[in-house]
């Protein structure tokens, strides 16, 4: 482990990206101290351009910009983990249990999991967003929904490969459970894979968050990026810096996280080590 | 412009046409001559392209009320009735009419020398056909506005008797084009109307006939040759344009691709903008029967909201200007009441009422909360109440956005609930399911078009969008209203709707927010456009292109 992080240190763009994740979940935590009265309150004039004192100017109705990017920062974190937490959890039991049993198990779990991945993913989200009707919770589902196929493809190949290597064999041969040897065995050599891939879904899970939000499929009673910027849409060529701002602010935060799960994948993976 | 062919004037044609107006018109020192007030003299001929947004999904005006359909189908069909300035009837079709002492017979001239644009001659059996068979059928509004027409007898083909069971004040002001286009009776006999071919391709009167529907990208009209109005209409052809996206439109108008745009065509953020651009020009005319209103409605089947105190503490506390300054970019006006301000010239609408703008209404509205029985908890949240976002577009959004602030100041805890088009009708029409609604409506011409449904007992109709949710049941307004349907006295008519006007703002079945002012922007080289209240929903006969 310790040598995994010193080589993540080693990357000096991962580095970069892991301060600028620091920083947002460090406005994260002040939010209610930077900006007590919350994202929606009405602070000042409408259209305020950026100044002293609106530091990222106001919107349309009035609302602090800055207030909304911190109170996004928190939905989008909040959005981006969850629902790539639950995507990898979920994704990673159907991909063992594919890899470990084969067969008809095999067979139809991966068929499955097809099929969800030839669904486009944008609007397979947006349907299950309508039809649960918008909140916080359903956007994590949805999410979730269309980002597990490639953990499961993922974890389901690993176990293939290591399904014949001799520690397996020899537990087998012990006389170890099915879930013994997936969980004690089998998936712990695959976590560094599974991390390096689930780092980059929070990225893409943010990304699809602020989709949702833009289209006014977000839970309209939480600050998001997606919402500043299709509020600030109607108002782009008098009041830039509505939605420039939120838009910098995605951007910042997905290639970070990006740039974090390369580091990852190369301080973890085996084969990229001695690169 | 791609695509479609703009016929170009030559210079020649031009100068011809500059030398004939100059016998016409008063002497000039210039080429351009100038009618009284230096406005340039009509000359025939060009293209306009309007934008029409959005693409309508059929043009059966007399069957379908969408608002998008009209300014295309008004050009081909026309109605008895025309209106002024001050909403007072004119010919159209009819050449002239007397309405009888009692209210119940109303008899018209027909214009003569009309044929439809299949040569077929226009006649009484037209009008009679079209109100009896189409319009009191498929009409959408047909049951509301001819709900007292009982016949139309036709004595002779140039006369047209309507026999009403009950006095109908409010006819008179419903036999537009928009309201109920006269059909050729020979095309639609024994047709199912919605599959007459001629839904798509309409047959009508007007100065306009229907060339093409390219689907996706635009309507073609063409001049009619033989109209009955001599010399018009001065175009040759309207292109009808649609345009999906907002940002695009107003560069279409901006770059002069495009002549007019109506309604909500430009993006209420882009106004401001286009006004400065000194080849646009703007009116905020022509939207005389329109009357839209943006209102709440509050689910009186609720425990908290069917307690008026509750309701009048809301409306106190919602600031309309602010929805008008920041929500409609200063587009319109705050609303006092269920009719619209607009009403004022025929004398129905009176701002003596329960007002709710206030400089103290804070205190009152938290004072009206604390008398209900609602103090404030430890985190100074009274209660809390969902609001349905209304799916029509992002402007909603932002409103509820405002109205979780204004109904905190009060204790109020508003929670947003945004859903698909389908779901918020069924939640809020069908289910019942709701607290606060925030539609938008348009009263017409007259209330009895577009108000009273809102409010009167009978139209709690379950399942129905847009009529009485709120399960508000007052006898006193239902009489006033109902009195007010058959009143034929414009004074007593006047008053009947003052005192339900009062009655209906101290109960606050609903809180009336805005009145919204709607903008056409056009090209200045395009004139005489908007020649009446009723704007884009009549036809541009007397539009003409300057070059």
């Amino acid at each position: 482990m310790r040598a995994a992080l010193k080589r993540f240190a080693r990357n000096r763009m991962a580095v970069l990206g892991a301060c600028v994740i620091g920083l947002v979940a460090l406005l994260t935590a002040l939010a209610p101290l930077l900006y007590p009265a919350g994202a929606f309150t009405l602070a000042g004039p409408p259209l305020q351009p950026p100044g002293l004192r609106y530091l990222l100017g106001t919107d349309a109705l009035g609302r602090d910009v800055a207030a909304g990017v911190v109170a996004g920062a928190r939905t989008s974190l909040l959005i981006g983990l969850s629902a790539a937490l639950s995507a990898v959890l979920f994704g990673s039991l159907i991909g063992a249990l594919a890899g470990y049993y084969r067969g008809a198990v095999d067979i139809v779990l991966m068929r499955l999991t097809e099929f969800f991945q030839t669904i486009p993913a944008f609007l397979l989200a947006m349907l299950l967003v309508v039809i649960l009707s918008p909140s916080v919770f359903s956007v994590i589902i949805a999410i979730s929904a269309v980002s597990w196929p490639g953990i499961a493809r993922l974890v389901r190949g690993e176990f293939v490969a290591l399904g014949g290597r001799e520690f397996v064999l020899a537990s087998i041969g012990l006389g170890a459970s099915g879930p013994r040897i997936i969980f004690r065995h089998l998936l712990p050599n695959c976590v560094s894979a599974i991390i390096a891939v689930g780092s980059l879904l929070v990225a893409s899970a943010i990304l699809l968050e602020s989709g949702l939000a833009f289209l006014g499929l977000g839970d309209p009673n939480v600050m998001s990026w997606g919402l500043l910027i299709s509020a600030g849409r109607v108002t782009l060529r008098s009041a830039w810096w509505v939605c420039t701002f939120p838009g910098i602010a995605i951007l910042l935060t997905v290639l970070s996280i990006n740039l974090i799960g390369d580091g990852l994948n190369e301080a973890l993976n085996p084969r990229l080590r001695e690169r | 412009m791609s695509g479609i062919p703009t016929p170009h004037l030559s210079r020649r044609a031009l100068l011809l046409a500059s030398a004939a107006m100059a016998v016409t018109a008063p002497p000039a020192a210039e080429a351009q001559t100038s009618r009284p007030g230096g406005t340039p003299t009509p000359v025939p001929g060009g293209t306009m392209v309007m934008i029409v947004n959005p693409e309508p999904a059929t043009l059966a005006t007399y069957a379908v009320s969408a608002g998008n359909i009209p300014p295309i189908t008004t050009q081909i069909y026309e109605g008895l009735l025309t209106y002024d300035w001050d909403l007072k009837p004119q010919p159209l079709l009819a050449k002239s009419w007397t309405v009888s002492p009692d209210g119940k017979t109303i008899t018209f001239k027909l214009q003569e020398g009309v044929t439809f644009h299949n040569g077929a001659a226009f006649t009484s059996a037209d009008v009679a056909y079209s109100f009896m068979e189409i319009a009191k059928k498929v009409n959408p509004n047909g049951p509301v506005i001819l709900r007292e027409l009982e016949a139309v007898e036709t004595p002779d083909a140039m006369t047209a008797v309507f026999k009403l069971a009950n006095p109908a004040p409010y006819l008179m002001m419903s036999l537009s084009s928009n309201n109920i286009p006269i059909i050729c009776k020979s095309v639609f006999e024994d047709t199912v109307p919605m599959q007459n071919p001629s839904a798509n391709r309409p047959i009508g009167t007007g100065p306009f006939k229907f060339a093409a529907w390219e689907r996706g990208q635009f309507v073609r009209l063409d001049k009619n040759d033989k109209y009955w109005k001599p010399g018009l209409p001065l175009l040759n052809r309207i292109i009808a344009r649609f345009i999906p996206d907002a940002a695009t439109r107003s560069a279409a108008l901006e770059t002069g691709e495009a002549h007019y745009a109506a309604y909500s065509a430009v993006n209420a953020a882009d106004i401001k903008r286009m006004q400065a651009n000194p080849i646009l020009g703007s009116t905020t005319r022509g939207y005389g029967t329109t009357a839209a209103t943006s209102v709440l409605e509050f689910n009186m089947r609720r425990p908290h909201l069917a307690k008026k105190e509750v309701r009048q503490a809301i409306c106190y506390a919602i600031d309309r200007q602010f929805i008008v300054d920041n929500i409609l970019y200063g587009f319109g006006k705050p609303a006092v009441g269920p009719l619209s301000s607009v009403f004022s010239t025929s004398g129905w609408f009176t701002a003596d009422v329960r007002r709710f703008d206030v400089p103290n209404r804070l205190e009152i509205a938290n004072k009206l909360l604390d008398d209900a029985g609602y103090p404030r908890g430890a985190n100074g949240v009274r209660f809390g109440l969902h609001l349905e976002i209304n799916s029509f577009g992002e402007q909603w959004l932002r409103q509820g956005e405002y109205l979780k602030q204004a109904l905190a100041q009060i204790g109020i805890n508003l929670t947003l609930r945004s859903e698909d088009t389908a779901t918020w009708l069924r939640r809020c029409y069908t289910d019942y399911d709701f607290d606060i609604n925030e539609p938008f409506y348009s009263a017409g011409a007259d209330p009895v078009i577009g108000v009273h449904r809102h409010y009167v007992s009978s139209a709690i109709r379950q399942g129905t969008t847009f009529v009485n949710n709120k399960d508000y049941r007052s006898p006193v307004v239902d009489k006033l209203m109902d009195d007010a349907t058959r009143e034929l006295d414009p004074k007593k008519r006047a008053d009947l709707y003052h005192a339900a006007q009062k009655q209906m703002v101290e109960d606050s079945p609903g809180a009336w927010l805005a009145e919204v002012q709607y903008v056409t922007i056009f090209n200045k080289k395009l004139h005489d456009h908007t020649m009446g209240p009723l704007g884009t929903y009549e036809a541009f006969s007397r539009a003409w292109l300057e070059r």
